[in-house]
């Protein structure tokens, strides 16, 4: 089951804090995405290394995606 | 040159003394206002002097932007020598004060001498008064702004310290509008030292700029795309407190004095929590991105929270409560402290208590010491004493290894962030020009969306020219960086600004070249009123190196040495500095400063 995690703003693009989703074939980020997610000052980590919306999901993966903040 | 009122106005405090003079265009175009303004004023004035003596200056100073009827330009820069690192120090605060006085007539104000009783200084247009503050003298920030509204009306810019400032406690800072702050390192200290108790400015004039029109058409276009932006109804609602839930996700949140980046009660303390009890929103003038989130602290009554004082003051010093996060917060800021260097003395006595290092008893998260504590520390009395300095001199005194733990860089406390496993960060800390600020290279989000691990040359340049953009240009400007930064206001109508303002088309390497020279004299500020400043200043404490976190995603991660210390290399060359960290002789004469180099190389 592929984790899906977002930060933020992202959250509310959603609809939800996280999604757990079973998939039959890796599929790209952005197809598990909805169409008005954002594609840019984002930044996506899959199993903590930097990723991307093309990037293939499998069920094994856990994805964070957050908004590039500034840290005041 | 347009876009300035063209007049500094010096009082002192010592003789009565108050003078209007001229900016010279030299002055403005070489160092543009704000931070260049100040350092090229301390440079000049302020000399191998004791920062609380009565020989020290205070300098309030405002850029062409600032006062503009822009997004987020109510903005100033407080600078002097500091008492808590020896050294440069400044810091911006939100405030009407700034807007006022510009439109009273002045983008400088230098604070000098030292008044034979409490005062406070009234500035109305032209008029220029000192007067007494007898019955504002004890008064904490809340009271005191209230008596001085009261009696010079509502909406007057009023600067002011607390408690703290008047007790010379070294990490106090200046406060206006009953909770924004600025001047961490110790600018409240410098104020009390001179029996200051505050400024309050009235300006009704107006500012001279090349097109108004198009200053208004411009502004008024700037604050409709901040509106429009996908992120911005969530930046209302929670500001800047949606970092905590980030920071956690990215073990960078500042727990249990910087030994950890990750805090098991985080979900008590994040965004969606703030935004739930909120009650009301505050920030600063001329900004449609008001940050200040208004609170019912664990004693009914409203504190202003931001992720800073949050981090620094919830995980941190292992508090569990929100709510009492905001009393504490709330504390802070009516004695006048600052709540991060706050929030680092705190956690470094829990940590010297856990370790048997002080008699005293003081747990994580023990809420009622740190009431005491606070004011202990405001007071500069009992164990608050022994940080109210600053946790360098607190572990001078200790002693025992504890300087490796002890979290400042340059004697500033590290704000609230946790660099085990974000070495750009790390170095972004160890060379700001004030200490250990994140206010001139925020570069987290960069590294992660990268690569964290990396201590490559390109995380050392995109240091450099956030260092450049935010240390440089907004310090100076004088603006806000967050409409840039939070919501991705372009960068681009800063240029517009600046012509439609002076008449003058500036390019970004216009502005950077002018950022270079700001942080040159700094850095040359350092190393004339600390002879023996040079590299070692700029590394953070050994905690980093050699502890690794111990829990979360980063479990195990530290900062390796060898390769930091090579980052810090490149960061010298690509200065124009030499391996100690000093400015070389050919970079200050093609920055103007040949006469600098004379002084600090001879």
């Amino acid at each position: 089951m592929a984790e899906l995690k977002f930060l933020g703003y992202l959250a509310e693009v959603v609809g939800a804090r996280g999604k757990n989703l079973v998939l039959e074939n890796p599929k790209p980020l952005r197809e598990l995405l909805p169409s008005s997610f954002p594609e840019k000052n984002i930044i996506i980590l899959i199993d903590n290394k930097v990723g991307h919306l093309d990037s293939l999901i499998g069920n094994e993966n856990s994805v964070v995606i957050m908004p590039i903040l500034s840290g005041g | 040159m347009k876009g300035y009122t063209g007049k500094l106005l010096r009082v002192n405090l010592s003789n009565g003394k108050i003078l209007k003079e001229e900016i010279s265009d030299a002055m403005k175009r070489d160092f543009f206002g704000g931070r260049g303004f100040a350092v090229k004023l301390l440079w000049d004035e302020v000399k191998h002097i004791d920062p609380l003596s009565e020989k020290n200056k205070i300098v309030f100073s405002t850029g062409p932007l600032t006062g503009q009827p822009l997004p987020s330009s109510g903005k100033m820069v407080i600078a002097s020598k500091s008492p808590l690192t020896g050294g440069y120090g400044d810091g911006n605060i939100g405030t009407m004060a700034s807007v006022h006085l510009r439109k009273a007539g002045y983008d400088v104000m230098v604070v000098e001498g030292k008044s034979g009783k409490p005062s406070y200084l009234l500035i109305e247009n032209e008029s220029v008064k000192i007067m007494d503050a007898s019955e504002l003298w004890g008064k904490n920030t809340f009271e005191a702004q209230d008596v001085l509204e009261k009696k010079h009306g509502r909406n007057s810019g009023i600067l002011l310290i607390g408690p703290a400032g008047e007790n010379l406690i070294h990490i106090s800072v200046v406060m206006s509008q009953r909770g924004r702050a600025g001047g961490r390192p110790g600018m409240g200290a410098v104020m009390g030292s001179k029996n200051l108790k505050a400024v309050v400015i009235k300006g009704t004039g107006s500012i001279p700029n090349f097109d108004d029109g198009k200053v208004k058409e411009f502004g008024k276009k700037g604050y409709e795309e901040i509106k429009g932006k996908e992120n911005y109804d969530f930046w209302v609602r929670q500001g800047t407190m949606q970092a905590f839930d980030w920071c956690n996700e990215n073990a960078c949140l500042p727990t249990y004095n910087l030994r950890e980046g990750v805090y098991q009660y985080s979900k008590e303390f994040d965004g969606d929590v703030v935004q739930k009890i909120k009650v009301d929103r505050k920030g600063c003038p001329l900004c449609n991105m008001q940050c200040g989130n208004i609170i019912s602290d664990s004693s009914n009554t409203p504190s202003e929270l931001d992720y800073e004082n949050v981090g620094m003051l919830g995980p941190n010093i292992g508090m569990k409560d929100l709510r009492e996060v905001a009393l504490l917060n709330r504390m802070a800021d009516e004695w006048g402290l600052d709540t991060i260097s706050l929030g680092s003395g705190i956690g470094f006595l829990m940590e010297s208590s856990e370790k048997g290092l002080i008699p005293e008893k003081i747990g994580w998260g023990d809420f009622k010491s740190v009431q005491k504590l606070i004011i202990d520390i405001g007071k500069g009395e009992g164990l608050g004493k022994l940080v109210s300095h600053g946790v360098r001199a607190a572990a001078e005194i200790i002693g025992k290894e504890s300087h490796r733990w002890a979290m400042h860089v340059k004697g500033l406390e590290i704000s609230a962030y946790n660099c085990h496993a974000c070495p750009g960060m790390a170095l972004s800390f160890g060379t700001s020009p004030i200490g250990a600020s994140h206010k001139d290279a925020w570069i987290i989000a960069w590294e992660i969306s990268t690569d964290r691990f990396s201590y490559g040359k390109e995380k050392v340049e995109k240091l450099i020219e956030f260092q450049r953009i935010r240390g440089g240009f907004f310090e100076s400007a004088t603006v806000c960086r967050l409409p840039w930064v939070e919501v991705s206001f372009g960068l681009h109508w800063y240029l517009e600004y600046l012509e439609a303002i002076t008449g003058n088309r500036m390019s970004w390497e216009d502005l950077y070249k002018i950022g270079d020279r700001i942080y040159n004299l700094i850095r040359a500020y350092w190393k004339r009123e600390i002879p023996q400043f040079g590299r070692k200043w700029d590394y953070p404490p050994d905690r980093w190196f050699e502890e690794p976190q111990s829990q979360g995603k980063m479990k195990g991660v530290k900062v390796d040495r060898e390769k930091y210390d090579q980052m810090l290399s490149w960061y010298y060359e690509m200065r124009g500095w030499d391996q100690n960290g000093i400015p070389l002789k050919e970079t200050l004469n093609h920055l103007g400063l040949a006469g600098v180099s004379k002084e600090i190389i001879g």
